[in-house]
């Protein structure tokens, strides 16, 4: 079982769908190059819609890998891992915060976190409900996720992906539906979390920059 | 209830799975119901007397009336024997050997004695598949000579004479355990011997002695050479063969007594068994295809669910809990009524079988057959939700 990941290569990695075409690869600090992630550290990657953010986290998060190159896990190929070390590496080391959020609408604000933290038995309900205030959700924990608005839903998608021990946090575009005062809140949160874990943040966006402080920019 | 478990249990679809297990539950009932009748009716009796249990057949000429008045005994040519021999249906062929002196038997029962004339048979000791105790007589031995005679003749006794001559009935048991002696006579020379019961059987219509005996006593006391065999036993390879009764009609034979009949419908009973036992695995084939159809279905349904609970880091294994945690609940729930269906009925028809001479047989086997198909069905349930939840892994 790996509990922790200290490095992320990206050898040469490209979409398969860009195969063929170079446009894609030119100007992006990522695709077609060999790049690093290590922790503690923050990433911002800045791309235009449909250059890739969503492909790129998803690939490093296991749930695709129709790509070219490879992606190494302290030197390990990703393309090596099988569906037990993924379900254990989700609990343990990458966090994920992807753009659909994933919630599931039928259940709960608390049912939606507890899906997770039942899994990893990270948090306490006190720090919970901690996080719900932080984010204004404290009156919101009985209402079913579907009935949130989109901004809503990010946030309890963010406590979400919070709820477990992780080397990496993989964010893709965690504020598209906030306003400032939402961003700073949340950017706090994963910025205190991070630094606790002595984690790396790999966030993305197409405008709405996470407010971290001093991110590594890459462009896509 | 947790929330995976809320979560996937969703779209689970109560009429298709009250669907399948109707559909299993007249498979399965069918199969073991089935099992457990071939099981009864094709069950040794088990009772002492079976001393043959093989496929025997006992044939004699049929008797015709003038033969008879004129004092002439039908027999069988050694032509005839070969002929039978050549058959296909018969494995090999015995002959009876009679008695060509007097036999008398004389017992002293309930204080006054009782005596009859007897006539004895032989057969080939190795048409016995368990010898009765003592046959291997000789007459050096002194010991008593063991007899083993037709239960026919104990019933004949039992409920015909001594009901009607105000005689006590006797049991096996105690028939057995009465010593009695036998004068046999002829070729000028007569002896005391003792004798013993040491057996009934229902199988053998006569009274029959080590064919030692036989030998020693023909050699010894016959007036006349041996007279060519009246019957034969004939084991026979292909029970219920249809080619066996016109081979008898055709040569003027008869079987004795109706276990040519018997055998015939137990034959008949298991081919329909063994027609009724596929019809219902055919039954409980299709409807583990209907289970596995709305399994498939109801896991096609939930696939995004399945899919972002394994995002979460929910292992295959843990989100198809839920499902086959549900086909085991079914599955027991379907074994259990077939398996209270199957015993029930066989309550009901094991009396039936008792009015024919047969007994029951243990329902184990049946119980445990039905354990055996219950889990297969089970783990091949479970491993279709296995591969359909990895599927799901990846979108």
């Amino acid at each position: 079982m790996i509990a922790s990941i200290n490095r992320i290569d990206l050898i040469g990695t490209l979409p398969a769908v860009f195969a063929g075409s170079d446009a894609a690869s030119r100007t992006s600090d990522v695709w077609r190059r060999d790049i690093s992630f290590t922790r503690p550290a923050t990433y911002l990657i800045r791309a235009e819609s449909g250059t890739g953010k969503s492909s790129l986290c998803s690939y490093i998060y296991g749930s695709r890998t129709d790509f070219s190159g490879d992606i190494l896990f302290d030197g390990r190929s990703i393309r090596t891992l099988t569906v037990n070390e993924w379900c254990s590496l989700r609990r343990t080391a990458i966090a994920c915060l992807p753009q659909e959020m994933h919630l599931f609408p039928e259940l709960s604000v608390i049912d939606n976190i507890m899906l997770k933290n039942r899994l990893t038995d990270c948090k306490t309900g006190a720090e919970i409900s901690q996080m719900l205030a932080a984010l204004e959700l404290d009156g919101k924990i009985s209402t079913p996720a579907g009935r949130l608005s989109v901004g809503q839903q990010q946030r309890v998608a963010i406590i979400r992906a919070l709820c477990q021990p992780f080397s990496f946090l993989l964010a893709d575009e965690p504020v598209s539906h906030l306003d400032t005062r939402n961003n700073a809140a949340v950017a706090s949160m994963i910025h205190c979390e991070a630094t606790e874990r002595q984690a790396a943040v790999i966030a993305t966006s197409v405008g709405n920059d996470i407010a971290l402080s001093s991110p590594v920019i890459l462009n896509l | 209830m947790n929330p995976v478990n809320r979560l996937l249990s969703r779209n689970i679809s109560a009429g298709q799975i009250t669907g399948y297990v109707m559909a299993n539950l007249v498979g399965l009932t069918i199969v073991l119901t089935a099992l457990q009748f071939y099981r009864d009716i094709t069950a040794d009796s088990g009772t002492p007397d079976s001393f043959i249990t093989r496929d025997y057949l006992i044939i004699s000429p049929r008797v015709s009336g003038l033969g008879s008045l004129g004092g002439q005994v039908a027999g069988f040519s050694e032509a005839e024997i070969s002929e039978i021999d050549a058959c296909p249906w018969v494995r090999r062929v015995g002959r009876f050997t009679s008695a060509a002196f007097q036999v008398y038997a004389s017992v002293d029962a309930f204080g006054r004695p009782m005596g009859t004339s007897l006539f004895l048979e032989s057969i080939p000791d190795s048409f016995f598949d368990i010898t009765p105790p003592g046959w291997d007589w000789t007459p050096e031995s002194g010991e008593p000579l063991p007899v083993v005679i037709s239960k026919d003749y104990l019933t004949l006794y039992n409920f015909g004479f001594a009901a009607s001559a105000g005689l006590p009935q006797v049991s096996e048991s105690m028939l057995s355990a009465i010593p009695f002696r036998l004068s046999v006579s002829g070729n000028g020379r007569q002896e005391w011997l003792p004798a013993r019961i040491a057996g009934f059987s229902s199988r053998l219509n006569t009274i029959a002695v080590p064919e030692a005996f036989m030998q020693w006593a023909n050699a010894r006391f016959a007036d006349e050479p041996a007279a060519p065999s009246r019957r034969l036993i004939i084991e026979v390879s292909q029970p219920g063969s249809p080619l066996i009764e016109p081979f008898l009609a055709d040569h003027g034979y008869e079987a004795a007594g109706d276990k040519a009949d018997t055998s015939r419908m137990i034959r008949l009973l298991s081919v329909i068994t063994g027609v009724v036992i596929a019809v219902g695995t055919i039954i409980s084939i299709l409807a583990f295809f209907i289970l596995l159809l709305s399994i498939w279905l109801l896991l096609q349904k939930n696939r995004s669910k399945l899919h972002m609970l394994m995002q979460l880091g929910y292992t295959p294994a843990q989100v198809s809990r839920p499902y086959t945690v549900m086909v085991c609940i079914v599955n027991a729930a379907v074994l259990a009524l077939a398996l209270a269906i199957t015993l029930i009925s066989q309550l009901v028809w094991s009396t039936r079988l008792d009015d024919l001479g047969l007994s029951s047989a243990s329902p184990w086997i049946t119980i445990v057959t039905g354990i055996a198909i219950a889990i297969t069905l089970t783990l091949l349930n479970i491993i279709a939700i296995r591969r359909r939840v990895a599927s799901a892994f990846r979108i």
